[in-house]
């Protein structure tokens, strides 16, 4: 008797609850659409504040750090999409492969290989690139194993905390061996900052960055390659077979530990090659320049539609053109990207909670 | 029971010795205090203590260690003070505000905490001086610039390090007269001192004729700073001006090339100075300004360099240039706490406000930094800023000063 009494209440409270609902969401929508318009309307056509040459460096910049954001957030979906569990010391992760890749540049340095020759140049990032992405596959391995593992039958939110708890031993931890101050990335003298390409936009000098140009060629081509092994392959057919049913792929004879440490490797070594790139475009790295980076994109990957590989590489380059250009655009000090950023994570969770191109999630998955 | 009993009697035991231990104590000190601050104890046996607070860890830290270590050759020249020997507590506030007032909680909740040589960071020190003015801790700030700050510790606030009023003023002067800009931008970190000294430069500025935009924040801590350089670059500046500190400034000299701004001026402060500085930001560094407080060559800043350099490996001067001011608000306080303190019996007795009263009255005391007197409303700086540029990887002085 009880317990129906009680169910009526909640359904009750559902009710209401709904019917506010239904109110709130237009209201939201229709102040952010008119802040939006009278925001853009007085920057764009009113104060005229930038020549076309400011928003091509603005979108340059956006599109550089979002193909970054894209990256990291691919191995926020994947996970996710095998265990519904998001891995917060991603970032982390990332930030170690860039001390990786760091460490192996300033050896080339030390050994005089950095700048003999453009092939030595070009081995040099070839193998910062791969000791990254071997040392991000490694910890990754070594986080799924020591700190997931063990908790896969425990309820939803322990792997969750334990995650927040690995992001916080590695960045203590790297403050520990490699100390508090920042390091800068020595890059080889035919790829450093601030030296590209020129482009003329409305008579004024434009400059895209090799960095840039390598990070946004290699972020593409790590995306294809990722959504080839995941859609053309063996080992991606399992993993998708894992991440639709764990128990029936057990059943059909795949080995779903092995398919998941897989898949924190592949997460890994793109965590890995996300901060090598971040150390040779940004220059500078330190124990905790994963943080941001890794909030950023896991924005991105929710914005995109969590779990969906294509719906992480455009969330992440929208968000990065947006954290750029956002702020010139509404007139809004550049302090306030980060609040844009977050504004749109809860934008798109009110509005479009199964994100960009998300899927439908099933009722287990949500 | 058993337990429970046992335990009970031990309660009693402890409860009985303590209200006998308490009725005896006034009778053991027949000091009383008449200072209308209250009076720090030192019993025979126990150490003074003096703090020095700034960023020990983290992105600033340089400047915590450079200038926690001029504190503690303070303290080994000048060891006790009448037979009682003097402690530094050396606190970390990762040169954050938030820190910065829980570490002014901790020493205010201690009672022996008689003086800060601190803090390093004008928005750490802002969010610290209301809480040492209601503790009655007097405070000797080495590096702290911010203009306002002695308005906001009228009582307890001095500082070795000059007024930013004084750097805004002269590095507008320099920029306007001797480099002949006309239009800069100024940018901030959005903390309490890089926020005032651009504003009292970009006034100062303005005042001489020259155009001031921009007074843009960015957010510190962060390794990417395109956009905003690219919006700084559609208003065609001739000059950045940074307020702030040497981690945010070489990210923001390696990417101005980038982001448009290649050819532009880029002129710091006395945050920006350092060796930390050219470490991070290498070759873009090359023609970048700073301020720099000189120290006046004598024999004792000699010894000093080279005690400093037998003591921690490094030569002084590497880290930041402000250990001479971390020694120096040191010895003050000391040299306050000598005058200060009373003996009885077998106990110092430190009142608080005679002792802000013996700092603020400090005069002709010789400091590393100069002749230190105190105006007395707590400004101490002898020596005053000097703008310094990067020339083949080294700070030298700049031209035409």
């Amino acid at each position: 008797m009880a317990d129906a009494a009680m169910a009526d209440a909640v359904q009750l409270r559902h009710k209401r609850f709904f019917n506010l609902g239904r109110l709130v969401r237009p209201t939201i929508g229709v102040l952010v659409i008119a802040f939006l318009m009278w925001r853009l309307l007085t920057v764009l056509f009113i104060q005229q504040a930038y020549g076309a040459d400011t928003w091509v460096r603005f979108a340059v910049s956006g599109i550089i750090l979002g193909s970054v954001y894209a990256v990291i957030a691919l191995g926020y979906t994947l996970v996710y999409g095998i265990l519904f569990m998001i891995n917060f010391a991603h970032g982390d992760v990332m930030m170690l492969g860039a001390f990786a890749g760091y460490f192996t540049l300033e050896a080339f340095n030390g050994a005089g290989i950095l700048n003999r020759s453009l092939a030595s140049s070009i081995l040099s990032i070839t193998v910062a690139f791969t000791v990254g992405m071997l040392v991000a596959t490694f910890v990754a391995i070594a986080l799924e194993r020591i700190a997931y593992r063990p908790l896969r039958t425990a309820p939803r939110l322990v792997p969750l905390i334990s995650a927040i708890g690995a992001s916080l031993f590695l960045e203590n931890m790297a403050q520990l061996v490699f100390g508090a101050a920042r390091h800068t990335y020595t890059n080889p003298e035919v790829a450093k900052r601030n030296i590209g390409w020129t482009l003329m936009v409305s008579g004024k000098e434009v400059l895209i960055t090799y960095t840039g140009v390598l990070t946004f060629v290699l972020s593409i081509l790590l995306m294809i390659g990722l959504y080839i092994l995941v859609q053309r392959t063996k080992m991606g057919k399992a993993m998708r077979a894992v991440a639709e049913d764990k128990e029936i792929a057990a059943l059909m004879g795949i080995d779903v530990d092995r398919v998941i440490a897989n898949t924190f490797a592949i997460s890994g070594a793109l965590a890995g090659a996300a901060g090598v790139m971040w150390g040779l475009h940004m220059g500078i790295v330190y124990h905790f320049v994963g943080f941001l980076p890794g909030i950023k994109a896991f924005t991105a990957a929710v914005l995109g539609g969590i779990g969906n590989v294509p719906g992480a590489m455009l969330g992440g380059l929208v968000l990065g053109v947006i954290e750029a250009m956002g702020p010139a655009a509404l007139g809004l000090p550049f302090q306030l990207k980060d609040v844009l950023a977050f504004s749109i994570l809860v934008l798109a969770l009110i509005f479009r909670p199964t994100g960009l191109l998300g899927e439908v999630l099933t009722e287990k998955k949500a | 029971m058993k337990y429970s009993r046992s335990l009970s009697i031990l309660m009693l035991t402890v409860l009985v010795t303590g209200l006998l231990v308490a009725g005896c104590a006034p009778a053991a000190k027949p000091y009383e205090c008449t200072d209308e601050w209250g009076c720090a104890i030192t019993e025979k046996g126990q150490t003074i203590k003096v703090a020095y607070v700034g960023p020990m860890t983290a992105d600033y830290s340089a400047f915590g260690t450079d200038i926690s270590r001029g504190a503690e050759l303070a303290v080994k020249a000048h060891p006790t003070v009448k037979g009682f020997d003097i402690e530094l507590l050396v606190e970390d506030t990762q040169g954050t505000p938030e820190q910065g007032a829980s570490v002014a909680n901790k020493l205010a909740a201690d009672p022996r905490v008689v003086a800060v040589a601190g803090h390093t960071f004008s928005g750490s020190t802002e969010a610290a001086i209301p809480i040492y003015e209601k503790a009655h801790i007097v405070m000797m700030s080495p590096s702290t610039t911010l203009a306002d700050l002695p308005a906001i510790g009228p009582n307890v606030y001095n500082r070795v390090a000059f007024s930013d009023k004084l750097q805004g003023q002269m590095a507008a002067n320099y920029i306007y007269n001797t480099l002949s800009v006309r239009k800069v931008v100024v940018v901030h970190d959005g903390g309490a001192y890089g926020k005032g000294l651009v504003e009292g430069m970009a006034a100062a500025f303005e005042e001489l004729g020259g155009t001031a935009l921009g007074k843009e924040g960015i957010t510190p801590g962060e390794t990417d700073y395109s956009a905003p350089l690219a919006a700084i670059a559609a208003l065609e500046p001739e000059l950045l001006y940074f307020g702030g500190y040497d981690a945010d400034a070489a990210v923001l000299v390696t990417q101005m090339a980038g982001a448009g701004l290649g050819g532009v001026k880029f002129f710091g402060c006395d945050g920006t100075y350092g060796t930390n500085y050219l470490d991070l930001s290498g070759d873009a560094a090359e023609g970048t300004y700073s301020t720099y407080v000189p120290i006046p060559p004598s024999a004792v800043f000699d010894k000093f360099k080279v005690d400093y350099e037998a003591d921690y490996g490094d030569p002084q001067g590497k880290l930041s240039p402000f250990s001479p001011h971390g020694h120096d608000a040191t010895a003050l306080l000391i040299n306050a706490i000598e005058d200060a303190a009373l003996e009885s019996g077998d106990s110092l007795i430190i009142p608080r406000k005679a002792l802000a009263d013996a700092v603020r009255s400090i005069k002709d005391f010789p400091g590393l930094t100069g002749m230190l007197t105190n105006d007395g409303k707590g400004e101490c700086a002898a020596a005053s800023p000097l703008f310094m540029v990067v020339e083949n990887g080294e700070w030298v002085e700049a031209p035409g000063q």
